[in-house]
């Protein structure tokens, strides 16, 4: 099935160590990045997940200097050659921080910062900012300044700010870690939505896996710098493997394992409490049969 | 010990409004400050600085932003009367005029400038820059380092709250030990603010900075009519004021002095 | 006995007018473990800085073992009531681990034999002694995290607060926190725990008291709020997994007031017939 899309991105036996440390933060890591993709990273503190979206737009190794071992390359760019303001265009990123990512005094502002430094005339600026401020609906504050927005509106703009680039890879790193419950599905309804209705293909790493897994097309778990597993998310993330490295497994996950490790199997890995309700009646009335989804 | 705003710089930040001197060009504004301020330093006596106030009062008040002006201005209002003891006390003769017309020059000056900072936006002033050909990175700096000064004193606030927590007394002790106590707020101030700044170095990588030799200015200061003519009448006053004085045709109640 | 955290009627705001806190009321009993859950903005960080008196009340009473927080110190308050923020970074400042940890009972003028068999008992319970005399700076997030807890913990103060201690961590971490207030409850220390995390406050708390907009929407056993659609909604907070599988599966008499794991386990078994 991957074969027919598009090959975007290619991580290829890659391995970094940062400046000045001996231990690699990446361990002969391979991703293939396709079209239209949803991926999820996610792992413990450490695990490299933050190092590799970086790969992505070249911040590593042109921003962060280490030595790099493998091949990155992105939209048929060789990520070593290439400088970060040329993969800026093909991959976007959003950092956890908002605060961060706002340095401009209204959120207009912000969306046209990043066009102006690529250098777009002035009607091409015009026309790409109007078209983010109704997708993203931001013409109630779009003269407002970044301070005075929630954490929730502050990465919707940050969002805005970097999709305006018109980049085909959207690389999010934890968006939602200092945002409360709420905010944090509106960030990833957003991005789901980019995905789904723009076919932007993304790269979103995060704790919160119940938000997040139902809908990703692949879940990669990483530990210790290198990919634990890598697959659909219902094969992952009951998994030994994902289990081990230390993953934020959703309940409805967690609840599928232990009652298989009781007898109980169910009859797929339930991602949502939906899913989890539906395959306990389907159980009971012993339609189970053990079938993998 | 919470941070409180100093009030006397209330009068220079900006606020945001929809008035007629709001809306000119900082340039505009800048050449009125220019020229306010050659004609308070012109002269010796009284009468020019506090003509000079009055038109600030006047763009104050059509800028609607007496409040802030004032608080200012009440702020002003300690060091005129240091001003004014020190200047008293200093001059050669005609003490009294003297005194008053140096502390009526500070006077004149701060509602001045006051007019500009509370009308420009950081912005503009930063377009401005740029347009006096100043490079763009330092303007961006400016911009930047304006954008962050809450986001900073939430962040002190913050960390004097967790070390406080700690009990560490602030209110007590020594001016020694105060200064030493500062150390557990300043060092993850410090430690806080430069990670900070690589990240939003990331992010300004994120968005492309730097990638073409010509940026695009989406924004722009342009002089229009109104400009122009603030800017005219700003010089023309300042002209007719400069002629006067070279030939000697000032009216006498300008030159007037205190007596005493 | 005074209570431990005593709030009456509390009102609170930074810019006059705008209240941030409206009327807030509740008691915490020595001994008792609270969850005080809310999205940002319910003003949780808010009430939490009035328990140390960062914050004094504009209208109502904070009393803190019976003290009236307008009427002590931070300092004083401190001693009783400790706080551990969100950010360790907000706090890390000390040349090494122990320096760090060592601080509060500086200040708190703690004998120097008390502090140093404290500092042991600390760097030992939160797994430090490795990073003794390394810098803090060096630590990694879950390990800052320990020793932003160690350095509150280890003046024992009668009433610990955590604020959003889950907020960035991982798993493993969340995990390692948890166990960490389990040991603490089971001591019998009165802990409170402000967090917007619902999944965490559920498998660990009997009392949760929810806040919306300044204001206490619930305050009951976790069962009983953590399942009120109503109050999440007001709240803006999710429903657990737990209590969403609980619900969708009530027809088949699985009690809709689960929050706990295991508590739903044994239900599903027994409902499937295994």
């Amino acid at each position: 099935m991957s074969l027919m899309r598009e090959r975007l991105a290619t991580i290829d036996s890659v391995s970094f160590w940062y400046a000045g440390s001996e231990r690699p933060a990446l361990r002969n890591v391979t991703l293939r990045v396709h079209r239209g993709d949803f991926i999820l990273i996610t792992g413990p503190s450490g695990c490299g997940k933050s190092t590799l979206c970086r790969l992505l737009n070249g911040l590593i190794p042109h921003f962060f200097r280490g030595r790099l071992e493998g091949e990155v390359v992105v939209m048929g760019y060789d990520v070593r050659e290439t400088p970060t303001h040329v993969l800026a265009r093909h991959v976007g990123m959003v950092f956890q921080n908002p605060e961060n990512q706002l340095f401009l005094s209204s959120v207009e502002k912000e969306i046209v910062f990043g066009l102006e430094n690529l250098g777009l005339p002035r009607g091409e600026i015009r026309r790409r900012l109007e078209e983010v401020i109704e997708l993203f609906d931001l013409s109630e504050i779009r003269d407002r300044p970044p301070y005075e927005l929630s954490g929730g509106q502050q990465q919707r703009v940050a969002i805005a700010a970097v999709v305006a680039m018109g980049p085909e890879i959207l690389v999010l790193d934890e968006p939602t870690a200092h945002l409360d419950p709420a905010s944090s599905k509106e960030v990833i309804d957003l991005v789901l939505k980019l995905n789904r209705e723009l076919g932007t293909t993304v790269i979103l790493v995060e704790h919160r896996l119940e938000l997040v897994a139902p809908h990703a097309s692949r879940v990669v778990v990483m530990s210790g710098g290198a990919i634990a597993i890598e697959g659909p998310p219902r094969e992952v993330l009951p998994s030994p493997a994902a289990k081990g490295a230390g993953v934020n497994l959703p309940k409805v996950v967690r609840l599928y394992s232990s009652l298989r490790s009781r007898g109980l199997a169910l009859p797929l890995v339930p991602l949502t409490p939906e899913e989890l309700a539906d395959a306990v009646r389907l159980a009971r009335v012993g339609v189970a049969r053990g079938s993998r989804s | 010990m919470a941070c409180y705003r100093v009030t006397v710089l209330r009068g220079f930040e900006f606020r945001r409004k929809d008035t007629p001197v709001h809306r000119l060009d900082p340039r505009a504004k800048a050449v009125y400050v220019a020229c306010a301020t050659a004609v308070t330093l012109m002269f010796a006596t009284p009468v020019p600085p506090l003509i000079v106030l009055l038109t600030s009062v006047a763009l104050v008040a059509v800028a609607r932003v007496l409040r802030e002006w004032g608080s200012t201005m009440r702020g002003v209002a300690f060091l005129s009367a240091f001003v004014f003891a020190v200047n008293y006390l200093m001059a050669p003769e005609a003490k009294l005029n003297y005194a008053v017309s140096m502390t009526l020059r500070l006077v004149a000056l701060t509602s001045v400038f006051s007019v500009f900072f509370l009308t420009t936006s950081p912005e503009d002033f930063a377009l401005a820059l740029l347009k006096l050909g100043v490079p763009y990175e330092y303007t961006l700096v400016f911009t930047m380092a304006l954008r962050f000064v809450p986001t900073l004193a939430r962040d002190l606030r913050t960390i004097i709250d967790a070390q406080r927590s700690r009990g560490l007394e602030l209110e007590r002790g020594g001016l020694l030990q105060r200064v030493k106590r500062f150390l557990p707020i300043l060092i993850p101030l410090i430690v806080y603010e430069i990670k900070r700044s690589y990240m939003i170095a990331e992010a300004l990588e994120a968005r492309a900075f730097g990638a073409v030799e010509t940026r695009t200015f989406f924004y722009e200061l342009r002089m229009r009519s109104s400009d122009w003519a603030a800017c005219a009448l700003s010089l023309a006053a300042l002209g007719v004021v400069v002629a006067c004085y070279l030939t000697g045709t000032l009216p006498s109640w300008l030159l007037w002095e205190v007596p005493g | 006995m005074a209570a431990a955290v005593e709030v009456e009627d509390l009102y609170f705001y930074y810019t006059m007018g705008e209240y941030v806190l409206r009327g807030v009321t509740f008691t915490v009993e020595l001994g008792e473990s609270v969850a005080i859950m809310g999205s940002n903005g319910a003003g949780k960080t808010t009430l939490v800085k009035h328990l140390n008196g960062l914050l004094k009340p504009v209208r109502g009473v904070v009393r803190v073992l019976g003290m009236d927080t307008r009427e002590h110190s931070v300092a004083e308050l401190a001693r009783h009531v400790g706080v551990v923020f969100q950010n360790p970074d907000h706090q890390l400042f000390a040349e090494t681990v122990e320096e760090e940890v060592r601080f509060a009972l500086e200040n708190f003028g703690f004998p120097e034999d008390e502090i140093e068999e404290r500092v042991e008992w600390a760097l030992a319970e939160f797994g430090l002694e490795r990073y003794r005399k390394a810098s803090p700076f060096s630590l990694s997030e879950g390990e800052k995290k320990r020793l932003a807890i160690a350095s509150v913990v280890v003046y024992e103060p009668d009433v610990l607060v955590l604020d959003e201690p889950t907020v960035g961590q991982d798993a493993i971490q969340r995990e390692r926190i948890a166990e960490m207030l389990r040991g603490f409850m089971k001591r019998g220390r009165t802990v409170i725990v402000v967090s917007h995390d619902v999944e965490f406050v559920a498998e660990l708390f009997d009392r949760v008291i929810v806040m919306s907009r300044g204001r206490v929407v619930a305050d009951g056993s976790a069962r009983s709020v953590l399942t009120d659609l109503a109050v999440l909604s007001e709240a803006r907070l999710e429903l657990p997994q737990v209590a969403e599988c609980a619900r969708r599966l009530g027809d088949l008499g699985v009690p809709r007031d689960l929050v706990r794991l295991e508590e739903l386990e044994e239900h599903l078994l027994r409902v499937v017939g295994v």
